[in-house]
């Protein structure tokens, strides 16, 4: 591994077993991702896109191979160390229900400070700062189900961001946008990919934001079909 | 803290069900207790003080006798050791010799009771009970009578009783009587068969002028039966200072209805409470889990953050804690302020028969309520901590969780 290798996943395998029905969903997946790239996996419904994603942030086991978090291995982990992991290395961005719908927005983006132990005037000071960077300061006390989708996905990337973690994983954050929404949420992301140097690796499968990467990995079957750097 | 109560807020209808089901049972048991507590003060009071004295110091009879106590010949070592007892409030000498009531051709078999008029107002109820004439005068010949008893000697205030002693451990004696005070008490076979005379009267009966059969007393700061530790107190340091030939005979024995009410009260209410906890710590869990399971996508992405399994149940277990802690708050105070009402009317009455009957035991025909802070506060407190330890289900439920899985998860 690398000294800029942040994530490693080597023979990487997943089957849903209902039953006696097994399904692949991925079928021995190697892969590094770097520090500070902006990296999109990309596939049709079902390659195995989100299952990627849940097993390098530690959300879910794999059935074979492993993965490896700068240099720990997440197979040995328990659940409260895993737990502990993505508090401390990842930030998330998911799909839908980003948000807490108790919390405000400024709350919502500190809730993982707050999770950590920072002290209350170190998170609220570092959320409303990475709130004004993405011009959603606006909105701070604010309730999610008061502003808008792409706002709330806005805040979901604020959030996972604010702790500063090694690496940020989202899961088809533009999939319930419109596209320029779309396409101005990634621009976002991107800009703190430059500005911040985090590290981003998303799935989707909208081939409008393809253009935006540096790194295109492409997934077909639980396979890796392409990786490319453009 | 401010989540929780967002959450509660939010769903306003689930949470106050879940108040109600700590409330409900917080506030009928402190008004159970307040009925049960002060019919068993109002009993024990009554009994205690109306006839019994908290313990009394006896002589001890050579002879089985089915009603009459045996004699005291002397009682300055009682008075004595009595004085020197710690905790002891007050205490009467009275003398209780069987007699026959005559007057003119009429003649009724009863009790006179000599008493210390100036000390015994505290243990018997008769100088309020007097309707007509007065009460005894100390040191002066005159006897006070129930008024079934006068009809049936046909006797008023200002006329003559003759009294025959014949108590067993004495030779007979005979006196003559006037009669100062009529009274009329809720009890008609005292109100015929009870007639108090001064002590030195009943003496003269009996023909031995120091002589009793009890010294009836008092215990300070005794409120009800549940301060029935100082008495054995008193009753134990007594003991060791008593001469031979005394016994102490304690409320237990002499107030035996007082100790079978407790002895039924008791389980009856901890069933009666038990029940109400078991409800109410259901209905908790069970409004929980809803809460929980319609928040189980909200569960997912917090575990998906980062948080720990014990981070989410500290979440559900701190909503369960103030909802409880505001019902437990909120029943007990409801429970109070209920009692207080009722007894700023005086009370729920009994219907007639129901208060001639509690009125026969010596208890009041009304019902009153009065209830000790500790009952209150253990009442809450256990409402409060069973419905925690109900929550403590959903709440593990909530930690277990799989953050994918609970984030997929459709209502």
């Amino acid at each position: 591994m690398s000294n800029s290798t942040i994530l490693r996943s080597i023979n990487l395998q997943k089957v849903y077993r209902a039953g006696t029905l097994e399904t692949p969903a991925l079928r021995g997946v190697d892969f590094e991702l770097h520090k500070r790239e902006f990296t999109a996996v990309a596939g049709p419904s079902g390659s195995g896109k989100s299952t990627l994603l849940h097993l390098l942030g530690g959300l879910d086991r794999p059935t074979g191979g492993e993965i490896y978090l700068q240099d720990t291995p997440l197979a040995g982990l328990t659940k409260d160390e895993l737990a502990h992991l993505r508090l401390t290395q990842i930030g998330f961005v998911f799909q839908a229900y980003n948000l807490i719908p108790v919390l405000t927005v400024l709350e919502n983006t500190a809730f993982v400070l707050e999770l950590q132990g920072i002290v209350r005037s170190e998170r609220i000071a570092r959320a409303k700062k990475i709130l004004s960077e993405l011009g959603i300061a606006e909105y701070a006390n604010q309730f999610p189900n008061r502003i808008s989708g792409g706002q709330q996905q806005r805040v979901a990337v604020a959030r996972a961001v604010v702790s500063e973690p090694s690496i940020v994983l989202a899961d088809e954050p533009t999939a319930n946008l419109d596209t320029a929404t779309s396409l101005d949420l990634i621009d976002l992301m991107r800009r703190l990919n430059e500005e911040r140097g985090a590290t981003f690796f998303f799935a989707t499968h909208d081939n409008r934001l393809l253009d935006r990467v540096s790194r295109l990995v492409t997934l077909i079957d639980g396979e890796i079909a392409d990786d490319r750097t453009q | 803290m401010k989540a929780a109560l967002r959450h509660l807020k939010r769903h306003k209808g689930r949470s106050l069900l879940t108040l109600l089901a700590v409330l409900i049972p917080v506030y009928t048991l402190v008004f159970m207790f307040g009925f049960a507590s002060a019919n068993l003060q109002d009993m024990f009071e009554t009994a205690t003080r109306l006839e019994s004295g908290h313990f009394q110091v006896r002589g001890v009879s050579e002879h089985e006798t089915v009603s009459t106590l045996p004699l005291i010949d002397d009682t300055s070592d009682v008075l004595s050791a009595l004085d020197s007892t710690d905790g002891v409030e007050w205490h009467t000498v009275r003398l209780d010799v069987p007699a026959l009531a005559s007057v003119g051709d009429r003649s009724e078999t009863i009790l006179v009771q000599g008493v210390e008029p100036d000390t015994v107002a505290r243990i018997t109820p008769i100088e309020t009970l007097i309707v007509d004439g007065e009460y005894l005068t100390s040191g002066e010949n005159g006897a006070v009578l129930g008024q079934g008893l006068a009809d049936l000697l046909d006797v008023r205030v200002g006329g003559e009783i003759v009294l025959l002693g014949v108590h067993p451990d004495a030779a007979m004696g005979v006196i003559k009587v006037p009669v100062v005070g009529i009274y009329e008490a809720p009890d008609e076979s005292m109100e015929r068969s009870l007639i108090q005379v001064d002590l030195s009267s009943a003496r003269s009966l009996v023909r031995r002028p120091t002589a009793a059969t009890a010294i009836l007393c008092m215990v300070e700061d005794v409120a009800g039966p549940w301060d029935v530790d100082k008495i054995d107190a008193v009753t134990a340091a007594l003991t060791a200072q008593l001469p031979d030939g005394f016994e102490i005979v304690d409320w237990r024995e002499l107030a035996p209805l007082v100790l079978t009410y407790m002895n039924i009260m008791r389980p009856v209410l901890f069933i009666f409470a038990a029940s109400f906890f078991v409800l109410g710590a259901l209905v908790v869990a069970n409004t929980l889990y809803l809460s929980v399971m319609e928040r189980t996508r909200e569960l997912g992405l917090i575990l998906a953050l980062g948080a720990s399994r014990a981070r989410v149940m500290r979440m559900i277990l701190i909503e369960a804690g103030l909802i409880t802690a505001a019902g437990a708050t909120y029943g007990a105070l409801l429970g109070v302020v209920l009692m207080w009402i009722v007894e700023a009317f005086g009370g729920i009455p009994l219907p007639t028969r129901f208060a001639e009957m509690f009125r026969s035991l010596g208890l009041s025909g009304e019902i009153h309520l009065s209830v000790r802070a500790g009952d209150v506060v253990i009442s809450a407190a256990i409402m409060a901590g069973v419905a925690l330890l109900a929550a403590l289900i959903p709440a593990w439920r909530a930690a277990r969780f799989e953050p994918v899985e609970a984030m997929r998860y459709v209502e």
